[in-house]
């Protein structure tokens, strides 16, 4: 569809087009929110679309953009909501464009999540996989070898997320990067291939967050860690430094992660009832995990489920946009 | 999740996948002498058991058939992936057709003896039937039986790409990757030289035709020494 529509765009004529241009009024939404590439991102910024027309009768943009373009919108103004901002994984944004620039702020009420290595349940059971410490074990992680080199594999997240930078340096600092492969890959090729992993009762660890589908798909296993110790927490992310690997150390879990909705300060000139109402916002895990599995599993249109999750959650959106 | 910082113009396969694409196509269909050690899923004890070519070869003369592991069957799959759907775990020598109902089609399938070669998503980009195979120009060099086949080889049972191909394309990039038939069924099962990923023709023919051109590929991490160091 979207090919034959650039091929009809490249068969029009320019004059055809200048008339297109000068003819139809072009429409400036009021509003434009960010859309990153995951479930409860894509759906959270929808329901934030639905209940900003029906509660104020703004109309808003969901554009699909990655964390730093959004950022850096949210700064220049082209931008004005995002609606999952995930901490501590991006403090060093936070610091920049919220504590140092001013153009940011972050709504103060956050979704609680969490961050670490998981393993499927036969992983746990059948080969003892269930401390962090168990990666270190060659005779352990040799069950996780897929291309017959005698290592393991571990997923540790998709290229370009900032917690894959993370998870490099984690395996690092405890040591398993040299007894395991490090896979970077696109999301779905991590999940199918936990997906595949159930279908065999082939072990599988891979890096994993909540609220997530996956808990929902499979009888999945958090490894243990030693706790988060502020102290023991070096992370520079490759954005920063391109030396951030030997600059990085964290031999210990991640902090309690938050999610929160995040907008430019100028909203609160342009319109302040709107900044009232994300500072509202409370949603909660299993709101998260619904959407994810609603998205991704079940397939629905984000911005339909959106208008569904509004329309059933009428009293809660109107508490939000009235406090 | 987790403030993923998407990188503007990130590519699905990744950047050393070039290299070893050329490198397969250059033995795209060549058979190999030595297949490296890879084992069989019995479904039946759920338990893995020891599959080599010589191994392969007797069962294949014994039954005119390859282990039930690897014939067409239903099997239970809870996955986010829609129907319609390719899932190839070359590591297992499976390839996933997601189903309804949490369902998937699963075939055997014969793999590369480096795997894949490396892992993502691309998709269904054409489709043949019979297709005509034409050996590489480094192949046609080195083999005297490929000089004959240097324009083409016309489609037909001896035709190593088999009863269909899928061509797999990344964006419309055709990625030089096929899954393929082969006149060779009983190397199903394990890692012989191509890169492709080859089915027993009937597979192939049943595959093709439950698949649309478009759906999604995606490819598990076996092959993973390309990323290695990244």
């Amino acid at each position: 569809m979207h090919n034959r529509f650039q091929q009809c765009l490249r068969k029009m004529s320019l004059a055809a087009l200048t008339m297109l241009a000068v003819s139809i009024p072009v429409h400036a939404a009021d509003l434009v929110i960010a859309m990153p590439n995951w479930p409860s991102g894509q759906a959270t910024a929808n329901i934030l679309k639905v209940s900003l027309k029906e509660q104020f009768g703004l109309d808003a943009d969901v554009r699909e953009m990655g964390t730093l373009i959004a950022f850096a919108g949210l700064d220049s103004g082209e931008v004005d909501i995002h609606p999952e901002i995930w901490l501590p994984n991006l403090d060093n944004l936070v610091k920049k464009y919220v504590d140092g620039a001013g153009t940011v702020a972050i709504s103060p009420i956050g979704v609680p999540a969490w961050q670490g290595i998981c393993a499927t349940r036969e992983t746990a059971d059948k080969f003892g996989i269930r401390d962090i410490s168990d990666l270190t074990d060659p005779r352990k992680t040799a069950a996780l070898d897929t291309d017959r080199d005698g290592r393991g594999e571990l997923w540790i997240g998709a290229e370009g997320w900032s917690s894959t930078a993370v998870e490099r340096v984690r395996a690092n600092s405890y040591g398993y990067a040299k007894s395991m492969t490090l896979l970077e890959t696109p999301e779905d090729v991590g999940m199918a291939a936990v997906d595949a992993a159930v279908a065999t009762d082939h072990p599988m660890v891979f890096a994993c967050y909540a609220p997530h589908h996956v808990f929902e798909l499979h009888d999945i296993v958090r490894l243990t860690e030693p706790p988060f110790d502020p102290a023991k927490w070096k992370i520079v992310l490759p954005s920063e430094d391109p030396l951030w690997v030997s600059k990085s150390s964290a031999p210990v879990s991640w902090d309690t992660a938050h999610f929160h909705v995040a907008y430019a300060t100028s909203l609160r000139k342009k319109y302040p009832k709107v900044v009232e109402f994300l500072e509202q916002v409370d949603l909660k895990p299993e709101d998260a995990t619904k959407m994810s599995y609603a998205l991704q599993v079940e397939r629905q249109d984000p911005y339909e489920y959106a208008k569904q999750w509004v329309a059933a959650q009428g009293a809660r959106v109107h508490g939000w946009a009235n406090p | 999740m987790t403030g993923k910082l998407m990188i503007a113009g990130r590519t699905t396969l990744q950047r050393r996948s070039l290299t070893a694409i050329v490198a397969v196509a250059l033995g795209l269909v060549a058979v190999a002498a030595l297949a490296a050690g890879t084992q069989v899923f019995d479904p039946k004890t759920r338990k893995w058991v020891d599959y080599d070519r010589t191994k392969a070869r007797k069962y294949y003369a014994a039954h005119n058939e390859v282990p039930e592991a690897f014939r067409p069957q239903m099997v239970k799959f809870r996955t986010a992936e829609v129907p319609g759907t390719i899932i190839i775990d070359g590591n297992q020598h499976f390839l996933y057709l997601v189903q309804p109902g949490q369902q998937a089609m699963r075939y055997g399938i014969g793999v590369g003896r480096e795997g894949f070669g490396w892992a993502g998503i691309v998709r269904v980009g054409r489709m043949a039937e019979w297709p005509t195979w034409t050996p590489p120009a480094e192949m046609v060099a080195r083999d005297p039986n490929a000089v004959k086949h240097a324009g083409g080889m016309p489609g037909g049972p001896d035709n190593p790409l088999g009863a269909r191909a899928l061509y797999l394309y990344e964006r419309d990039q055709d990625t030089i990757y096929r899954i393929h038939g082969t006149p060779e069924p009983w190397t199903i099962g394990l890692d012989v030289s191509s890169g492709c990923i080859r089915m027993r023709n009937d597979d192939i023919t049943d595959l093709a035709s439950r698949v649309k051109v478009g759906a999604k590929v995606i490819v598990l991490m076996q092959g993973a020494a390309l990323y290695k160091g990244v």
